[in-house]
C-alpha cells in the first residue's frame, strides 16, 4: 500500500528547473536576514547563535524545497480536505500542551516543537483551492462565499483562541484573492465581508471614513443593482455605528478584557514603547542607513524583539531607506511573478493555490512593515525570509517550492 | 484533476498585481516620510540616544462619607529614580546621600548591583515620598546627576476627624507572590502599592486608578530634557471616588466613646444596610506613615497582643450573651410549641441533670412569661424553654437569623461566627459526648456559640424590619439588596414588643439606653467568657417620628454588665441620631 502511494503521488527524478524571478530575490532576501543577524547579535560565529541557528534552518529549508519537489500536484488536491481534517486535530491538541507565554500555539514532541498554525497557513489555502476547483459554475454566489469564509473561519478561529491574532488574519485574508480570482466580484464580497470590517474599522473615525469612501467606490465602479447597493452602504453604516455604541457604553475594564482578550499578550505600554523605539531606529537610517552593525538603536538594545518581529527595524537603521528599497522591490517582483505563473498555469487548483500563498505572502510583509512604522497595530506577524525563526522559514520555504512543484508540473 | 479551466482575463491580474503594488507604495511613502522627510528629527533622538519611558503612577480614588466630607485623601509627593546605566564617574553621591538620608556606600552599592544586569535600562527606586523641596535642591544639581529621575508620587492622605482605621484599612507594597497571582487587568509593577485590608483592599480595582507614562528625552550624558511627544503621553487616569454609607459626625461620636477600651460600635440603617459608623479598638493610626505602610511599624502592630490591626467589628468572635435569646423567642413564636402565655417560675437556680444552672439574679425572677422574660433577660425561663426543642431546629433558627454565615458586607475577610451544629459537636466532643447541657449554654448565647457584632447588628435589622433588611453595606449604592426573613407578623410584633420594654419598661434591663428623643428598643447582654469580667452587650434600634431608624450593635470587651456599660453608649448615639444636644 505505501509502495502504491508512493507510485500515485511522487515523481522520481523530479522537475529541478528554478524560476529565476522569484528564488532569486528570496535569495537575497536571505542574504540580508543573515547579515543583519550575523551583526546584530553576539557570538555569531557559533553555532546556537542567532545567525547559526537560522543558517541550520536555511539548510533544512533548502532541503525541504528539493523534496517537495517529487511531490505530484494532484496529491494536494486529492488530499487537501484530510489534510485539512489533521490541521484542525492539531491545532485543537495545541490546547493539551502546556502554555508558552500565555499562548497555547505548539505540540511538544520531546524536544521537538512544532506549530501546526503555520504549516496551518498552507492547508487552508489548499482546501479552499479545492473548494473552489470543485464548484460546476458561479451561481448561488453568496452561499459559495459564505462556505469559503466558513471553511477558512474555522482553523482560524481555533488559532485565534490559543491566542494568535496575527495568524487567524491571514487565514482570512487569503481568501478574498482566492475568490476574486476564481472570478467572483468584488461587490460580491462587500456584501458578505464588508460588515466585518467595519465592525473593525470602526474604532477609529478616519479609518471608518476612508473604508466607507471605498465601499463606495467599490459600489460604483462595480455598479450593483441600485437597491443592492443601497443594502450594501446601510448595513456598513449600521454595523459601523452600532459597534461604536456598545463599544462606548462598556466601562474601562470591560473595554480593557476585551482587549485583552483580542490579543492577551498586548501590553498598551509595552507595544507603544516598541513602535516609538522601532520609528526611532527607521529614520535615523536616513537615505543610506548607518551601516551595518552601527545601528546605535538596536547595539543598545532599545529595540526589542529586534530580531524577529522587528527586524525591518533593524534593516531600516542599518540599510536606511536604500535597503527598504531593495526589500520592498524583492518583495513586489515576488508577488508579481507569483500571480503571472498563476495565470499560466492550466489547472484551477494549482492556480488557486498560487494567489493563496502569494497573498500569505503578501499580507505578511504588509503588516510586518506597517506595524514597524505605526500603520498597523502590534499583531506578531514576522517578516517572510528575513525574520529570525525556524518554522516560520521552513513553510515558507514550503510554499515556495511547491509553488514552483505547481509551476514546473504546469500540463501534468 | 480537473481541468474546467477557463483562462484568467487579464483584468483581474492585474488587478490584483496593482492592488498589492499601490498598498506597497502607500508603506514605502511612509519610510519615505520617517527617514528621508523627518530624517533630522529622527537622527536627532537616535543620537541622543535615548527615549525613556516614565511612568505616571494614577492616585488612588478618594474616598467621602455620605455627607460628602472627604475621609481619605491623595497629597503630592515625590521619588527619586536612577537609571543606572547613565551613571557615570561624575556622578555627585554626596548631595544625593544629604538629601535622601541614605548612606553614600548603600547607594553606591545598589546602583552598582543593578548594573550588572539588563535591568540597567530600567529606573531604579531610591526613594519615595519625599516633599517639593528636597525635589527642587535635587533639581538644581541635576548636572550632577546624570541619570536621575523624579517621578510624582500620590500618598495618601487622612483629613478628617474620624479616623475610620480599619473600614479604611491601609496599603503595602506589592511582593513578588502578589504580582505573580495578581490580575492582568490592573497591571501592577514592582514597586506598586495595594490595597491590603478594609475598603482599600475590597474595593482595589476601582480606587487603583490606571498608571499613564511619557516619553522623556535624555541625553547623552544622562541628562533628562523632558517630555519628548505630547501626543505620545498617556494620562494617568484616576481612580474611582467612593462615596461611604458611613456619617461622619456619629462616626467620630462612636470613635470617642471607644476611646481607650476594647470593643466594637457599629450603627447601620436597618432598611437599607447602610452602616453609618463602624469602629473597632484599640486602633492604630493611618496618619503615622506616609504610603504603604512599613514593614516594621505592621509587623510590631500585627503582633501587638492587643491586636490593633485587628476589626472586631467583623473578625472579632464573641459570645453573643443574651442577645441571642431574641432569636430564641422567634423560634418560640414561630413554631407555637409553647404558648407565649406560659410562664415559668425562677427562683434563681435551674436543676439539669447533677448540675445547678443559676440566673444571673440569684434571688430569681418570680413567675415570668415570654415577654417578662426578654424584659428581666432571665436565664431560667430559657432553661426550660429550650427543653421544648432540639439542637436541630435550634440551629435552623439561629441559620435564619444569618448567625454561622457571613453577612455579605464589603470587606474581605469576614467571620462566620460559629453555631455548632450536631456535626460540629460530634467531632469536638467524641471522647467525652455532648448532651442537652450544652444545649442550655447555647441559648444564652454561650458556650461553643460565637458570633461578631456585625452578625448581631443584622439580627437588630431583621427584627427592626419585620424581616425585610438591608444588606449591610458600606459604599453607597443604588439598588438595595434585601436579606428577607419570613416570620408573621405576630412574631415581629411580640419580639419588637418585648424589647420596648427592656428599654422603657420599669426595671427592664436597657433602662439606661432610653433616649431623649425618639422610641429605642433593644436587648442587653453580659457574655461570661475566660478572659476576666464578662463581655458588655447592647443591641437595638431607634425609631425617630420621621419614621427614620437606627439600629446599634456595642461590644465592650471585659467590660462587664450589659445593662451598665453598652447601655448609656447606645443612649448617647440615639441622642445623637435624634439631634438631641444633651450630655
Amino acid at each position: 500500500m505505501i509502495k502504491e502511494f508512493f507510485k500515485r503521488y511522487t515523481i522520481f527524478p523530479a522537475n529541478y528547473k528554478i524560476t529565476v524571478g522569484i528564488i532569486f530575490p528570496i535569495l537575497l532576501l536571505i542574504i540580508i536576514s543573515l547579515m543583519i543577524l550575523f551583526a546584530a547579535n553576539p557570538n555569531s560565529f557559533q553555532l546556537n547563535s542567532f545567525f547559526g541557528k537560522q543558517s541550520v534552518w536555511f539548510g533544512v529549508s533548502i532541503v525541504a524545497f528539493l523534496i517537495v519537489q517529487s511531490i505530484k500536484p494532484h496529491f494536494f488536491y486529492e488530499n487537501a480536505y484530510i489534510l485539512y481534517g489533521f490541521l484542525i486535530l492539531a491545532i485543537i491538541s495545541t490546547y493539551l500542551f502546556e502554555s508558552v507565554g500565555g499562548s497555547s500555539r505548539w505540540i511538544k514532541l520531546g524536544a521537538i516543537q512544532f506549530q501546526p498554525s503555520e504549516i496551518g497557513k498552507m492547508i487552508v489555502v489548499f482546501a479552499l483551492a479545492k473548494f473552489l476547483t470543485d464548484l460546476r459554475n458561479l451561481s448561488s454566489v453568496y452561499k459559495t462565499i459564505t462556505l469559503s469564509f466558513i471553511l477558512t473561519g474555522i482553523p482560524a478561529l481555533l488559532v485565534f483562541k490559543q491566542p494568535d491574532l496575527g495568524t487567524a488574519l491571514v487565514y482570512i485574508f487569503a481568501t478574498i484573492p482566492m475568490l476574486i480570482w476564481r472570478g467572483y466580484k468584488l461587490s460580491n464580497l462587500f456584501v458578505v465581508f464588508g460588515p466585518f470590517i467595519s465592525i473593525i474599522a470602526a474604532s477609529n473615525i478616519i479609518f471608518f471614513s476612508i473604508w466607507m469612501g471605498f465601499v463606495v467606490f467599490v459600489l460604483y465602479y462595480t455598479r450593483p443593482k441600485l437597491i443592492n447597493a443601497i443594502g450594501v452602504f446601510i448595513s456598513n453604516i449600521i454595523f459601523g455605528t452600532i459597534t461604536t455604541l456598545i463599544w462606548n457604553s462598556l466601562y474601562p475594564h470591560q473595554k480593557n478584557r476585551i482587549l485583552i482578550f483580542l490579543d492577551p499578550t498586548k501590553d498598551p505600554m509595552g507595544a507603544g514603547y516598541q513602535i516609538i523605539q522601532s520609528k526611532t531606529a527607521i529614520g535615523s537610517g536616513g537615505l543610506f542607513g548607518v551601516g551595518l552593525g552601527n545601528g546605535t538603536q538596536t547595539q543598545l538594545r532599545f529595540l526589542p524583539v529586534r530580531n524577529s518581529d522587528f527586524i525591518i527595524s533593524v534593516i531600516g537603521e542599518e540599510f536606511g531607506l536604500l535597503g527598504i528599497s531593495a526589500i520592498l522591490i524583492c518583495f513586489g517582483i515576488i508577488i508579481y511573478w507569483m500571480i503571472n505563473y498563476a495565470q499560466i498555469t492550466r489547472n484551477q487548483f494549482g492556480s488557486l493555490s498560487i494567489i493563496g500563498f502569494s497573498s500569505i505572502i503578501f499580507f505578511h510583509t504588509l503588516v510586518n512593515m506597517g506595524m514597524a512604522v505605526g500603520l498597523f497595530p502590534v499583531t506578531g506577524l514576522p517578516l517572510p525570509f528575513i525574520s529570525y525563526g525556524g518554522t516560520f522559514l521552513l513553510s515558507m520555504f514550503l510554499i515556495i517550492g511547491i509553488t514552483q512543484n505547481f509551476i514546473n508540473n504546469n500540463f501534468r | 484533476m480537473p481541468r474546467n479551466f477557463e483562462s484568467i482575463p487579464n483584468s483581474r491580474k492585474y488587478g490584483l498585481i496593482f492592488l498589492c503594488f499601490g498598498l506597497y507604495i502607500i508603506l514605502y511613502l511612509q519610510y519615505f516620510n520617517l527617514q528621508v522627510r523627518n530624517y533630522s528629527k529622527y537622527k536627532g533622538q537616535s543620537d541622543n540616544n535615548s527615549i525613556r519611558k516614565i511612568p505616571l503612577p494614577a492616585p488612588r480614588g478618594i474616598i467621602y462619607d455620605r455627607n460628602g466630607i472627604p475621609i481619605v485623601d491623595n497629597m503630592p509627593t515625590y521619588e527619586v529614580k536612577v537609571i543606572p546605566v547613565d551613571v557615570n564617574e561624575k556622578f555627585n553621591y554626596f548631595i544625593l546621600s544629604n538629601e535622601l538620608n541614605i548612606p553614600q556606600s548603600e547607594l553606591i552599592s545598589k546602583i552598582e548591583n543593578a548594573n550588572k544586569y539588563s535591568s540597567k535600562y530600567l529606573p531604579l527606586l531610591l526613594k519615595r515620598h519625599l516633599d517639593f523641596e528636597v525635589i527642587s535642591r535635587l533639581s538644581e544639581n541635576r548636572l550632577e546627576l546624570p541619570g536621575i529621575l523624579f517621578t510624582e508620587l500620590p500618598a495618601r492622605t487622612y483629613p478628617s476627624d474620624a479616623k475610620l482605621t480599619h473600614v479604611i484599612g491601609y496599603l503595602r507594597t506589592v511582593s513578588e507572590g502578589f504580582l505573580k497571582n495578581a490580575s492582568e487587568e490592573l497591571n501592577y509593577n514592582r514597586d506598586d502599592v495595594h490595597g491590603f485590608a478594609g475598603l482599600e483592599l475590597f474595593y482595589e480595582p476601582d480606587l487603583r486608578g490606571v498608571d499613564g507614562y511619557e516619553y522623556h528625552l535624555v541625553d547623552n550624558k544622562g541628562i533628562d530634557h523632558g517630555i519628548l511627544l505630547d501626543e505620545n503621553r498617556f494620562s494617568p487616569k484616576k481612580g474611582k471616588t467612593l462615596v461611604l454609607t458611613i456619617d461622619h459626625g456619629l462616626q467620630v461620636l462612636v470613635e470617642n466613646l471607644l476611646d481607650s477600651l476594647k470593643g466594637s460600635i457599629i450603627c447601620s440603617n436597618p432598611k437599607t444596610g447602610e452602616i453609618f459608623a463602624m469602629a473597632s479598638a484599640p486602633d492604630y493610626n493611618l496618619d503615622s506613615f506616609v504610603g504603604p505602610i512599613p514593614n516594621d511599624l505592621w509587623s510590631n502592630w500585627n503582633t501587638d497582643k492587643n491586636r490593633p490591626l485587628f476589626n472586631r467589628a467583623i473578625n472579632g468572635l464573641y459570645p453573643p450573651g443574651s442577645t441571642l435569646k431574641l432569636a430564641a423567642a422567634a423560634m418560640l413564636l414561630e413554631t407555637n410549641k409553647v404558648s407565649p402565655n406560659w410562664s415559668v417560675n425562677c427562683n434563681g437556680v435551674y436543676n439539669f441533670g447533677n448540675r445547678k444552672y443559676h440566673c444571673w439574679k440569684k434571688t430569681g425572677h418570680g413567675n415570668v412569661n415570654l415577654k417578662h422574660a426578654i424584659k428581666y433577660s432571665c436565664n431560667i425561663y430559657f432553661y426550660q424553654l429550650i427543653q421544648h426543642f432540639n439542637l436541630k431546629t435550634w440551629v435552623a433558627y439561629m441559620n435564619d437569623f444569618g448567625y454561622g454565615f457571613k453577612t455579605g458586607i464589603d470587606v474581605e475577610f469576614e467571620s462566620s461566627g460559629l453555631i455548632p451544629n450536631k456535626t460540629y459537636l460530634d467531632e469536638k466532643y467524641t471522647s467525652r459526648g455532648w448532651a442537652r447541657g450544652n444545649l442550655l449554654s447555647f441559648v444564652l448565647g454561650q458556650g461553643d456559640v460565637l458570633s461578631t457584632p456585625l452578625q448581631v447588628l443584622k439580627m437588630v435589622n431583621l427584627i427592626a424590619t419585620n424581616g425585610m433588611a438591608g444588606k449591610l453595606n458600606l459604599v453607597k449604592s443604588d439598588d438595595i439588596e434585601i436579606d428577607t426573613l419570613n416570620y408573621s407578623n405576630k412574631t415581629w410584633t411580640f419580639i419588637n414588643d418585648a424589647m420596648w420594654t427592656v428599654v422603657n419598661g420599669l426595671k427592664g434591663t436597657g433602662e439606661k439606653a432610653k433616649p431623649n428623643k425618639g422610641v429605642a428598643r433593644g436587648k442587653t447582654g453580659t457574655a461570661e467568657n475566660p478572659h476576666g469580667e464578662p463581655h458588655s452587650w447592647f443591641a437595638g434600634y431607634t425609631t425617630l417620628k420621621n419614621g427614620k431608624q437606627l439600629s446599634v450593635a456595642i461590644i465592650i470587651e471585659n467590660g462587664g454588665k450589659g445593662s451598665q456599660v453598652a447601655a448609656p453608649m447606645a443612649k448617647k448615639i440615639f441622642n445623637n441620631f435624634a439631634g438631641v444636644k444633651v450630655d
